[in-house]
């Protein structure tokens, strides 16, 4: 038997599955002779095809930029060259999400009956996020509620769908772990939701996005840094969020590359978000030839961070890279500079509030961090929505509320595109794949799995001045970002 | 019935091809003298079945069990018996897995609101507040003698139904990188289990230890090498075959197994199964059919040749492409077809098959094939 299961390796075209040359195959035969010719053609074509196949399937090619001139080939993710894994030992076997059909659905959802606008009161939508104040989370989670309802209000303001306002039907993802799985189940059973926003901590969402492919919700993720939620093929979730893989990538760009630093070390909270977040980081450190010398953990609540700055200080690190949130990398900052260590000092996106600075100090003079948008930008788009927020919440629109606001005018017009139907409003997303979306936070760019893989931007603490730049990787030769895609 | 023999020739590949055929000529001849699924009887709305999703289907004895979208339904003679809701005092509106004791009768029912027992004509209930389940989101139950085996989102859980005792494993006390539970397979020795982002894992009991099987390349955009080891680790279900000693594991990445020894993966480039997407995969004999949201596909390991059963869309009719292990193809029609393309779970009743299909139950009855 194992002669004949091997017995399948060059039998196939590569590229093509049984079913393609079956329909290839089962073209116009009529006659014996014309077996023979179709035949003969079509393994001449099957072994062309294997040829071309296989660039043509590892490779996704996006749209031409606006000179007109075909940009490079895709990689997934963004992913620099150096990056890729095992890419300097061998060609794998298989690659997965660069293919347009990698969230291909064959399901039902389509033909379910479409909601009927005259029956409905409300045109309801799921929200699951952390408000309980008690959430370490929540400032993430209010902030997304802000910026989802700011934007179900505008559209109820131009009508709502077909007269019928959007209601928000809202859920508290709770802090232990787990406790609010049913609330998608809720959602479909219960609110009679038509797609669902959420949430924040990637377990939760990895929680909803498996419900998910059974129940048949759309999902917009707008808020997860866990790049492995748009890795399962389910083509029910969408996310606009910058996530720990272009953040760990730029990350990892700047400093081995640009600044030419060599022994880093990495200081995690210890959570899915530190756990999960630094390991594309420290993944391409490793593969471009720069191990980080030592990685230590500090746990959510901590305010004393000298064990860890001790061990770091030991090592001879000559930088640190912080997988975090803005509080305990103001106390961390502070404390090392305290301690004589005058490392430069890098960090993920949660750092990037003004919390760090007001903690830190002067010790954050210096402070490199991810930001998921650029806040200084002059754009109307961006203003309006800035001086809105600003009038109805008090306070500035962190990257939470803009990606939410974004999250849910995408969902909204796919709702008002498709009518109310889950499957045609989860087709709606989908065309959104290989192409360019412009919102208040900013461009960004969903690949084959939904996922933004937008260059992200840069932000430097200096006197005291928040200031930001566009990510500009070495791998992209010098060209300008928007050619990074 | 009708046949389309497809054929492709020329002077070199004759040659191989018909040593290849002289090979395999035992087994081929075998597979055409053989039956196959080309009648079907399906459960849908039209005749009193529940709409929208049956994500399982469990035989026992004369009767089967459907967990649909809102409701476990009881078949027996061919026609519904019953559908139990919520209503009725069940966990859950979505039926994920139902499993009986055939000692005791009892049904244990999977659902997303937590897990039932149906005894004696009344529902019992076991939630995460009110008993020791480790979550109400429950993917799969399995009965191992007195032990009841429950796939949840945060683990999975023992009972002990003599004693009523709770034991919860996670990745606390077990090789779990994720809890993410999805199925269970029980063997005399052995339990499998299927969780998402952990690959496979199995637990001795005897010797209260755990074996996990995972993507030795750890990259979820890539398989390394071919037969590498599993597939990859968001592994959707598991289902051990004793009579072969072999363990499948199906996942969104393509199909693995596992005889003890060695890997075999199969994908669509290099296999005839009809999608890399499986929702399920079950194995009896030298069968191993593999659930895909494209149909359902059956890899036959006596003469490797694989038959898949779709419906077609445009005609209503029943399409079954056969790949034999030559590449070689043969399209099949059939008047009668599966009730959806998008397959979820299947149950063996003797040679009859059960599909849980995204639109309604089908029952494929094996019917003799002439080569026409």
């Amino acid at each position: 038997m194992a002669i004949g299961r091997e017995a399948w390796n060059g039998q196939f075209g590569m590229g093509r599955s049984p079913d393609a040359i079956g329909d290839m195959e089962e073209t116009k035969c009529a006659t014996a002779t014309r077996v023979r010719i179709c035949a003969a053609a079509a393994v001449v074509l099957i072994a062309l095809a294997g040829l071309l196949a296989l660039p043509a399937w590892s490779q996704s090619t996006p749209p031409a930029d606006a000179a007109g001139k075909a940009p490079e080939p895709m990689r997934y993710g963004n992913m620099p060259p150096s990056a890729a894994p095992f890419g300097r030992y061998i060609k794998p076997y298989h690659e997965w999400y660069i293919s347009p059909d990698t969230l291909a659905y064959d399901g039902g959802a389509r033909s379910e009956a479409d909601g009927d606008p005259a029956k409905l009161k409300t045109i309801n939508i799921g929200f699951l996020g952390p408000l309980d104040k008690d959430n370490y989370d929540s400032p993430y989670g209010i902030a997304m509620l802000h910026g989802s309802q700011m934007a179900i209000d505008e559209a109820n303001a131009r009508g709502g769908y077909h007269g019928k306002p959007f209601a928000l039907m809202v859920h508290d993802d709770l802090p232990l772990w787990g406790a609010s799985s049913m609330a998608i189940s809720d959602m479909v059973f219960n609110d009679h939701a038509w797609a669902m926003l959420g949430s924040v901590d990637s377990s939760s969402t990895h929680i909803e996005l498996r419900a998910t492919l059974k129940l048949e919700l759309p999902i917009m993720d707008t808020a997860t840094n866990d790049p492995t939620v748009t890795q399962t093929r389910i083509p029910w979730l969408m996310h606009n969020f910058p996530d720990d893989r272009q953040q760990g990538y730029a990350l990892a760009d700047y400093i081995f590359n640009q600044l030419k630093l060599k022994r880093i070390g990495i200081l995690q909270v210890n959570n899915r978000y530190g756990r999960t977040g630094k390991s594309i980081f420290f993944d391409t450190a490793r593969r471009t030839g720069h191990q980080p010398l030592v990685e230590v953990w500090y746990a959510p609540d901590s305010t004393d961070f000298s064990q860890q700055l001790g061990t770091l200080k030991a090592s001879g690190i000559d930088g640190l890279v912080i997988w975090g949130d803005a509080v305990q990398a103001g106390l961390i900052l502070k404390q090392m500079r305290a301690m004589g260590m005058r490392q430069p000092v890098f960090g993920s996106s949660r750092i990037c509030y003004p919390e760090v600075l007001s903690i830190a100090g002067p010790a954050a003079e210096g402070l490199v961090t991810i930001s998921p948008l650029d806040p200084t930008r002059s754009d109307p788009q961006w203003q309006q929505f800035r001086r809105s927020y600003l009038a109805r919440f008090h306070a500035e629109p962190d990257a939470y509320a803009s990606y939410a606001y974004d999250g849910m005018n995408i969902l909204l017009a796919a709702i008002a595109q498709a009518g109310l139907n889950r499957g045609r409003i989860m087709d709606a997303l989908r065309q959104h794949e290989m192409k360019e979306y412009s919102g208040v936070s900013g461009k960004v760019f969903f690949d084959d799995t939904l996922n933004d893989v937008a260059p992200v931007t840069m932000m430097q603490i200096r006197g005291g001045q928040f200031v930001y730049w566009p990510e500009q990787r070495t791998d992209w030769g010098g060209k300008p970002v928007t050619y990074a895609r | 019935m009708f046949l389309e023999r497809t054929g492709k020739s020329s002077s070199c590949w004759a040659v191989l091809r018909m040593a290849a055929f002289l090979i395999l000529a035992t087994a081929s001849l075998a597979a055409q003298g053989s039956s196959l699924y080309t009648k079907w009887i399906n459960y849908t709305p039209a005749n009193g079945f529940p709409k929208g999703e049956v994500y399982c289907v469990t035989v026992d004895g004369d009767r089967v069990w459907a967990g649909t979208r809102d409701g476990l339904v009881l078949l027996e003679n061919g026609s519904v018996k019953k559908v139990f809701t919520t209503k009725d005092g069940l966990a859950g509106h979505a039926v994920m897995s139902v499993a009986v004791d055939k000692q005791t009768g009892d049904v244990w029912i999977a659902t997303f609101g937590g897990l039932s027992r149906y005894s004696g004509g009344q529902f019992k209930n076991y939630t995460n507040l009110t008993s020791g389940l480790a979550n109400d989101l429950v993917y799969g139950v399995a009965v191992q003698g007195k032990y009841v085996w429950v796939a949840t989102t945060a683990g999975v859980n023992r009972l002990d139904t003599y004693t009523g005792t709770w034991s919860i494993f996670n990745e606390s006390n077990a090789p779990f990188e994720e809890p993410w539970t999805y199925d269970i397979s029980v063997t005399a020795d052995r339990i499998y289990f299927a969780v998402w982002g952990s690959g496979v894992l199995s637990y001795d009991p005897e010797h209260n230890s755990w074996k996990p099987y995972s993507d030795p390349d750890g990259e979820m955009e890539l398989v390394l090498y071919r037969n590498q080891g599993l597939i990859h680790n968001v592994v959707s279900s598991v289902s051990y075959n004793p009579g072969t000693k072999t363990f499948w594991a199906s996942t969104y990445f393509g199909l693995s197994s596992y005889d003890g020894r060695n890997w075999h993966n199969y994908l669509t480039k290099d296999s005839g199964i009809v999608s890399n997407f499986v929702n399920a995969v079950r194995s009896r004999g030298n069968e191993v059919w593999a659930c895909t949201q494209k149909g359902l596909s059956e890899l036959n390991t006596s003469t490797n040749t694989w038959t898949t059963y779709q419906p077609d869309a445009k005609t209503g009719r029943g399409k079954i492409l056969v790949t034999h292990p030559d590449g070689r193809t043969e399209r099949i029609g059939s008047s009668t077809t599966l009730a959806h393309n998008y397959i979820l779970n299947i149950a063996f009743q003797g040679d009859d098959l059960w599909v849980a299909t995204a639109q309604g139950l089908s029952h494929g009855i094996l019917q003799p094939h002439k080569e026409q």
